[in-house]
């Protein structure tokens, strides 16, 4: 008979035999397998989300803002600190040659009346290109173009959340007509949603969108609160966001401007969560130590149990090692069904709460969940194994 | 094969006190023969089997298997001796519970290190055979006889095909009949098939089995 096969198969047979027991001693490290797993599902999903949110912002752009803006600093921020910026800034930054597309970005919050409700809303206002610039897809109608910007239409591109909101449906919001502050536009477009909405992203489905020249009717300075540019894809962002740096050093200070890459945001906040999530696995490591100091305890119980049986197995030519061996492989079994058992949890846990939390769970996590209760079976069945080992046989055969 | 030279073994009871249990044996068991060692409790004829099986280590003296001295080998190497060249068979049987007779009886096998030069399996399905001990091959040890279970155990000493089988009061824990059941088995073994016996007892009856009787006495050789 295969000599593995036969120490795992017994190893096993004990187990039938003491299911209870089995389950019980397991349970340690099945709770803390399940912990570990569940937090690290719920920790990467977390990751993922937040990383959807940035998504949401458009793959290479780049921000110009007033000020000198926190590295985690979001849209709202920077409203604080005013309207800095103005048209001859635009035209500066437009002569920039890996600025794909570049929009002035300016904004006006008041009452919108709808059909249907009045709600308090955002319109940014910029140019054709912000759609570009972010990635917007049309749902109904059409984006702004040039000749509205042109033309200072009192046009405005809704995202469905507001359209729904004020009028019931995206479909009847398109060509309605909605005041602010007196002012009335006419809803020409409506998009796709973008998500996002948390963790310092816009939530881009909340806002309107117009021309930035009709904005100038809110702000007879003709102010922006932000550039947003698409930079070549060819140009690293960092040569673009120098050139950048470059010309807005020729009209203003240092500290008066800011460049703002999303994924600098984003590594930043993933860095607070991943050291949050880090914390918590650590906390939760903690029972799978408690469980595997079970184990330990039972495999003495285990090993005492069966002195008799491991003075037959060296009197008929056992040696230290292969007794080691049966009793590390026994350790082990019991803590890699306990992982397993957790894991199961963990994946039925994950499940029930990915209806509100985007929680999943890796390849990573399961190979770490099998490893780490394979090393905590080794680590805590080494002592009790080596007592076994180091029987006198002639004694060992006198136990009873 | 096996020798003893001027062999004790003291056992520690507290800090001052040892208990002799053999006193300066020496003793030799030759090749193919059938020795009972036998004298009364306490004697010191266990501690000697033990020192014989290699089960023990002796506080003095030399025992030597094969001309090679035991105290040169390393664990390892005297666990394996256990395994290929000694058989075992025991009072109280010492099957391993959880185990079926197959099992039982294959287990030697499980820890050999030499290549086995036949297929252990058929080999042990041959033996159950031939030692009535067919349709038992499952069963476990707490289902069969006193008289099977030590045939199982004579079967599991046979497996690796050793030269020294060393019985420990074998018919101490069975009734008279297959006591001798037991006894002639040995008996035919050492005849048919040139194996070594060596049994161990306090019985003069189980004694007279053996072609020579050692006796002991007080930890020594008489």
């Amino acid at each position: 008979m295969n000599y593995f096969l036969f120490i795992i198969k017994s190893a096993f047979e004990d187990f039938r035999r003491s299911k209870m027991q089995t389950f019980l001693t397991s349970l340690g490290i099945l709770i803390g397998v399940f912990a570990v797993v569940m937090l690290t599902a719920m920790g990467l999903g977390l990751k993922k989300y937040i990383s959807d949110q940035f998504d949401a912002l458009g793959k290479n752009t780049l921000f110009v803002a007033p000020g000198k803006l926190l590295e985690s600093g979001g849209f709202g921020a920077s409203s604080l600190l005013g309207n800095r910026f103005d048209l001859k800034d635009l035209n500066r930054l437009k002569r920039i040659r890996s600025i794909k597309a570049i929009t002035p970005l300016a904004s006006k919050s008041g009452e919108a009346k709808g059909t249907k409700k009045t709600e308090f809303v955002t319109i940014f206002f910029s140019s054709e290109a912000f759609f570009d610039i972010s990635g917007f897809e049309i749902d109904k109608g059409r984006f702004l173009d040039k000749s509205d910007i042109d033309k200072r239409s009192k046009v405005l591109i809704a995202g469905p959340k507001i359209a729904e909101k004020l009028f019931g449906s995206i479909n009847e919001a398109l060509d309605k007509k909605v005041s602010i502050d007196n002012v009335t536009f006419t809803i020409i477009g409506v998009i796709k949603s973008k998500g996002g909405g948390g963790f310092g992203g816009p939530d881009y489905d909340s806002y309107f969108f117009g021309p930035y020249t009709t904005g100038f009717i809110f702000d007879p300075d003709k102010k922006f609160i932000r550039f947003a540019i698409k930079t070549d894809e060819n140009v690293s962002i960092s040569t673009v966001k120098e050139e950048v740096k470059k010309e807005m050093l020729r009209r203003y200070e240092d500290d008066e401007f800011s460049i703002v890459e999303p994924t600098e945001i984003l590594s930043v906040v993933n860095g607070i969560f991943g050291i949050m999530n880090i914390v918590l696995v650590a906390i939760a490591s903690i029972s799978l130590l408690v469980g595997g100091i079970g184990i330990m305890n039972i495999m003495y119980v285990t090993v005492s149990d069966k002195t008799k049986e491991v003075g037959i197995r060296r009197a008929i030519g056992a040696r230290k090692n292969d007794i080691l061996f049966q009793f590390i492989i026994e350790s082990i079994a019991l803590s890699v069904i306990g992982g397993l058992l957790g894991l199961a949890f963990a994946a039925l846990g994950v499940f029930a709460v990915q209806k509100f939390f985007p929680a999943y769970i890796d390849v990573m996590s399961v190979a770490l969940a099998l490893g780490v209760s394979s090393v905590i079976g080794i680590v805590f069945g080494v002592l009790p194994a080596r007592k076994a080992a180091n029987l006198e046989p002639v004694e060992a055969m006198r136990y009873e | 094969m096996i020798k003893l030279v001027n062999v004790s073994k003291s056992y520690k009871i507290d800090e001052e006190t040892y208990f002799h249990a053999l006193k300066g044996a020496t003793v030799e068991i030759k090749e193919k023969e059938f020795v009972s060692i036998i004298g009364p409790s306490g004697s010191g004829k266990s501690t000697l089997m033990h020192l014989i099986g290699l089960l023990d280590k002796s506080t003095s003296g030399e025992i030597l298997i094969q001309n090679k001295k035991v105290s040169s080998l390393s664990d390892d190497q005297i666990s394996s001796l256990r395994n290929e060249f000694i058989g075992f068979v025991f009072q109280q049987f010492n099957l391993v519970p959880k185990l079926t007779v197959i099992e039982n009886i294959l287990l030697p096998t499980v820890y050999s290190r030499k290549k086995i030069l036949y297929n252990p399996e058929e080999k042990a399905h041959n033996l159950i055979k031939t030692f009535g001990l067919s349709g038992k091959e499952n069963s476990f040890p707490n289902k069969i006889s006193g008289g099977q279970q030590q045939r199982v155990a004579i079967l599991r000493a046979l497996i690796m095909e050793p030269k020294l089988i060393l019985a420990d009061e074998p018919t101490g824990n069975l009734d008279s009949k297959s006591g001798s059941e037991i006894m002639n088995l040995l008996k035919q073994l050492n005849e048919k098939e040139k194996i070594t016996i060596a049994v161990i007892t306090h019985e003069k009856d189980i004694a007279a089995y053996g072609k020579r009787i050692i006796h002991v006495k007080d930890g020594k050789i008489v």
